[in-house]
């Protein structure tokens, strides 16, 4: 998953892997984005899904004049590709400068910083 | 020069007529008519540019001709000395518009015939038209590059403008425009300034993303407009149509006018939408887009906002001006478009239908040519020329000139052409050439037909259309109904020819000539005789598909005739080709099948019964029963799928033959047991019954018998009775089977005596009512070693095809078979005979079985016999 999507785009991938069903049709998008307080014009959201099926994060059938779009790249695989991203972009790949920046400037709240540790420990035991 | 490059020429002409009278009229008009009008007038200068169609009647028509004919005044015909070319220059007469035609209607034979050497620069100048397509061709192909580089050039830096609030202001301006197709908007720094790419998928790609929001809306609502009205398909349009006319300085103008035509038209449509109240801002957005203009050079295919400043200029006082039109103009309008419209139309191509027409590949029959733009009068001897491959050609369309050939301009040494069917009077033709002016050029027929040439005068020497030709061609003359028979009777030693008399030299071929027949109506004659001739021209031609066609075209009786012309003469793949398109019920396939059932021409009755329903078979089956017609009835059981019943018959039928075969010999003195013959109380060795022609003999060996007996016959087939065979007579029929090379003597056989004493011979009897189309009949398994011999005397009395021979054992269908001799029906006769054959390597010893086999068609009585004779044992 090479290629970065805008934001506009984002906020419709969030739509598609929110939806419950399989597929996502054009006009549940189409309310989603008004519900979330972001409406579109029908064009435009044509244009960003089009950009999403050639940048392979959607496939597209068309069933008579019906689009149904489906997912591609699951959300957790988006996400782990976006750390990596942006581990590799601001900590050169060193993911203890993330959690220790994490850590030092309070960012982490304490029951977050608790699950953490249990993660932690659980992945030493394991390994 | 060709004729394509002719009409394309007229086409650019006309067309360049058209594009002077425009540009004329602009200026005057420029600011009263909408440019929306402007803009699209064009395509109709585009239709005339690029279609060759013109009406009957038209201006370049009349130019052409008036060119063509003083071009052949100019330049007499210097190409005598060459005529060979002849035929192809005619051939290349017919040819259409297309090109695609000229490939189709060349005669194989014009492929293969290489231009003369004398006729290189000819030929260079018969083909330097080429130039012009290749040109056309690279400058299309250099377009494209040029559109396909630039389009990759914007991709390449091109970013989707993600902010949704432009999007959505796209997504306005579209609907604002009418286009229901996804715009795409991407941000490219590299271009000069706003432009739209994509034939299907429109792009709109802008030079940076912070554009103020009334300039985006014009500029998006600009370049969908243009999207909406398919301009880039307008441009490439023009684009192909300035490859085609390269070489027209006024289609280049016309091109350069429907570009800015384009901006105007699109911005008088942008305003139409927006209203006049936005007429400066539109202005002015379109001066900052100027701004940044000349970042890459002009291209094709995109339509951009802007393109040049001098254009920008005028497209500023043009907004400005802009206003709504009234009912008046719109009146002007419309007759200016009519006007134009009518201009294109008649200004018109040249006429290539004159070629077109006289084409004789083209039409089924051709037809006489009445071209609407001939200049000359029905019956006047002026001729028309034609140019065909740098050779000039009189056509001759009636009497008048086909007579005025040898006159004054029409000198003996053109070359003719004719181009409708001529029917002459009763007048006293003179023939074309004579001893001290031999025609010497070339005449063509064209196909068409020269009807009712009279020649009557007792004493004319010469009897012919032409007289005395010299190096001459002289072809494709159809003459019908010609009456030159009384001609030239007071004298000796006349020369008669109907198309030629006399050719010294000359060539004179694909002519056809039917004479008057006496006391037949001409007019009746004329009806079926053209497809009459049609057959015999393919009968001629040996081509059974296009005589099948002819046939099939003619009426009851000609096909009737033609049947009985091939029936007598037994031309029996003809006759069955003709006989397939006939209706089941036709009168005729009834009365050939009489004659063919009376004539016992089995093959012919065949064909004829495919034609035929059930009811019909089984009523000549009824009949061939009751005739004991043999071979009719087996045809005609195998026709009904009836082939049991036929073999019930024929086992039956066998007995009954054997039964008579044996009463025979019996009233001979022979006597049968089993398949030992006795004569005289004495087992017989060699028993030879010859019938008539030698078509069907009975030979039997047996090395246990004591006397040699052949029956003797009648004249008449009947068996007289049967004698010994002398020593003599047997050892030469025993000789004839023998190599003559001598094989044997090397062996060292002295005598056939010692050759019987010391070797064993195996004679197999062949008698067999009936073998199977494809099938294997065995008859027995013998052990052949080095050096034996076979000799098979095998004969059939019906079937098309016999094999003999032997195979390995344990094969049904052999595929290795040895010693197999095949024989046709050859003379009436299907028989296999052979000399003895020596039985040696490659072929290894050991046991094979013999078989009888044919293919195409069964076998009925198969009789004769095949002798192995085992090589000496003593002697090894």
């Amino acid at each position: 998953m090479p290629q970065q999507i805008s934001d506009a785009e984002l906020e419709i991938m969030k739509i598609v892997w929110g939806s419950q069903s399989e597929v996502t049709l054009f006009p549940y998008i189409m309310d989603a984005l008004a519900a979330r307080g972001k409406p579109c014009q029908k064009n435009t959201l044509i244009v960003l899904l089009s950009r999403l099926v050639h940048k392979g994060f959607l496939s597209a059938r068309k069933i008579g004049r019906r689009n149904e779009y489906t997912a591609l790249v699951s959300e957790s695989e988006y996400q782990t590709a976006q750390t990596k991203h942006f581990l590799a972009k601001i900590y050169e790949g060193s993911a203890k400068g993330l959690v220790s920046n994490l850590i030092l400037d309070d960012l982490l709240s304490d029951e977050e910083y608790e699950e953490l540790k249990s993660l932690l420990k659980k992945g030493s035991e394991e390994s | 020069m060709s004729t394509i490059l002719k009409t394309f020429l007229s086409m650019s002409f006309s067309g360049g007529l058209l594009i002077l009278t425009l540009l004329l009229g602009k200026r005057f008009l420029k600011d009263k008519i909408s440019r929306q009008w402007q803009y699209y007038i064009w395509l109709l200068v585009i239709l005339r540019l690029l279609l060759p169609f013109s009406p009957e009647i038209s201006l370049m028509g009349k130019a052409y001709q008036a060119v063509d004919q003083a071009i052949t005044r100019a330049a007499p015909p210097t190409r005598q000395e060459n005529p060979l070319a002849g035929p192809e220059g005619a051939h290349v007469s017919s040819v259409g518009p297309e090109q695609g035609e000229e490939s189709a209607n060349l005669p194989a034979q014009n492929l293969t015939a290489a231009p003369p050497r004398q006729d290189i620069g000819a030929w260079l100048t018969d083909h330097i038209w080429l130039i012009w397509p290749a040109a056309a061709l690279g400058l299309l192909i250099r377009k494209i590059t040029i559109y396909q580089g630039f389009v990759r050039y914007i991709h390449a830096g091109m970013v989707p403008v993600s902010d949704v609030d432009m999007l959505d202001r796209l997504s306005a301006a579209a609907e604002r425009a009418g286009v229901r197709a996804p715009v795409e908007l991407c941000v490219n720094p590299l271009v000069s300034s706003p432009l739209l790419i994509g034939f299907f998928h429109p792009c709109i790609v802008l030079p940076g993303a912070d554009i103020p929001e009334t300039d985006f809306q014009y500029i998006a609502l600009h370049e969908l407009t243009h999207y909406r009205r398919r301009d880039m398909f307008y441009k490439w349009l023009a684009q192909i149509t300035v490859c085609l006319h390269w070489f027209n300085p006024l289609v280049h103008l016309m091109n350069r006018e429907i570009t800015s035509a384009c901006e105007f038209s699109c911005d008088e449509a942008v305003l139409a939408k927006m209203g006049h109240d936005h007429a400066q801002d539109y202005g002015q957005t379109l001066l900052d887009a100027m701004a940044a203009v000349g970042k890459y050079r002009e291209n094709p295919g995109a339509v951009t906002l802007s393109e040049n400043k001098r254009l920008l200029k005028e497209r500023l006082s043009a907004i400005m001006n802009f206003r709504k039109k009234s009912t008046a103009t719109r009146c002007l309008t419309g007759a200016l478009t009519l006007c134009v419209v009518f201009c294109a139309v008649f200004v018109g191509v040249y006429p290539a239908s004159a070629a077109d027409a006289s084409d004789p590949a083209n039409a089924e029959k051709p037809l006489p040519v009445q071209s609407g733009h001939s200049p000359a009068a029905e019956e006047s001897p002026a001729m028309e020329t034609l140019d065909v491959n740098g050779k000039t050609f009189f056509l001759v369309h009636n009497e008048a000139q086909l007579r005025a050939i040898g006159t004054g301009e029409y000198g003996m040494d053109r070359n003719y052409m004719q181009q409708a069917d001529i029917r002459l009077s009763t007048d006293e033709w003179a023939p074309i050439g004579t001893w001290d002016a031999p025609f010497t050029g070339t005449f063509n027929g064209n196909g068409f037909e020269i009807i009712g040439l009279t020649m009557t005068d007792p004493d004319a020497e010469i009897v012919g259309l032409f007289g005395v030709a010299k190096n001459a061609h002289i072809y494709n003359v159809t003459m019908r109904d010609y009456d030159i028979a009384g001609a030239g009777g007071n004298i000796q030693g006349k020369s008669v020819g109907a198309v030629l008399a006399i050719g010294q030299g000359s060539r004179s071929y694909d002519n056809f000539v039917y004479p008057k027949e006496t006391g037949e109506d001409i007019t009746q004659d004329q009806t079926t005789g053209a497809p009459l001739s049609e057959a015999a021209r393919y009968y001629e031609a040996d081509s059974l598909p296009l005589f099948q066609i002819a046939f099939s075209r003619l009426d009851g009786t000609a096909q009737g005739e033609w049947l009985e012309k091939l029936y007598a003469g037994d031309d029996f793949a003809f006759f069955s080709v003709a006989v397939r398109i006939l209706d089941g019920d036709d009168p005729l396939i009834a009365a050939f099948a009489e004659r063919a059932y009376g004539d016992g021409e089995i093959a012919f009755f065949s064909t004829l019964t495919d034609c035929m329903d059930k009811a019909d078979l089984e009523r000549w089956l009824d009949r061939a029963l009751e005739d004991g017609k043999w071979s009719f009835q087996s045809m005609l059981f195998n026709k009904l799928d009836r082939n049991d019943e036929f073999d019930e018959l024929e086992e039956q039928r066998e007995k009954e033959w054997e039964a008579a075969q044996r009463a025979e010999y019996q009233a001979a003195g022979v006597t049968m047991d089993g398949k030992n013959y006795y004569y005289q109380g004495q087992l017989v060795n060699i028993f030879l019954d010859v019938r008539k022609g030698g078509s069907f003999y009975v030979l039997d060996m047996n090395p246990k018998g004591t006397v040699n007996v052949r029956i003797t016959r009648s004249a008449d087939d009947k068996i007289t009775g049967a004698a010994c065979m002398t020593d003599a007579e047997a050892a030469s029929l025993l000789g004839d089977m023998e190599a003559p090379e001598g094989e044997a003597r090397d062996k060292g056989w002295d005598s056939p005596d010692e050759a019987w004493d010391n070797s064993e011979i195996v004679s197999v009897p062949v008698g067999i009512e009936k073998v199977k189309d494809g099938e294997y009949v065995w008859l027995g398994t013998y052990t052949l070693n080095e050096g034996d011999r076979v000799c098979y005397n095998v004969s059939a009395e019906s079937g098309e095809q016999l094999d003999v021979g032997f195979a390995k054992p344990g094969q049904t269908s052999p595929e290795v078979r040895y010693y197999m001799v095949s024989c046709r029906r050859t003379d009436g006769k299907l028989e296999v005979r052979t000399e003895t054959m020596m039985w040696k390597s490659p072929v290894d010893p050991g046991e094979y079985r013999l078989f009888l086999h044919t293919e195409g068609g069964a076998l009925a009585h198969v009789s004769g016999s095949v002798t192995i004779i085992k090589a000496a044992q003593n002697s090894q």
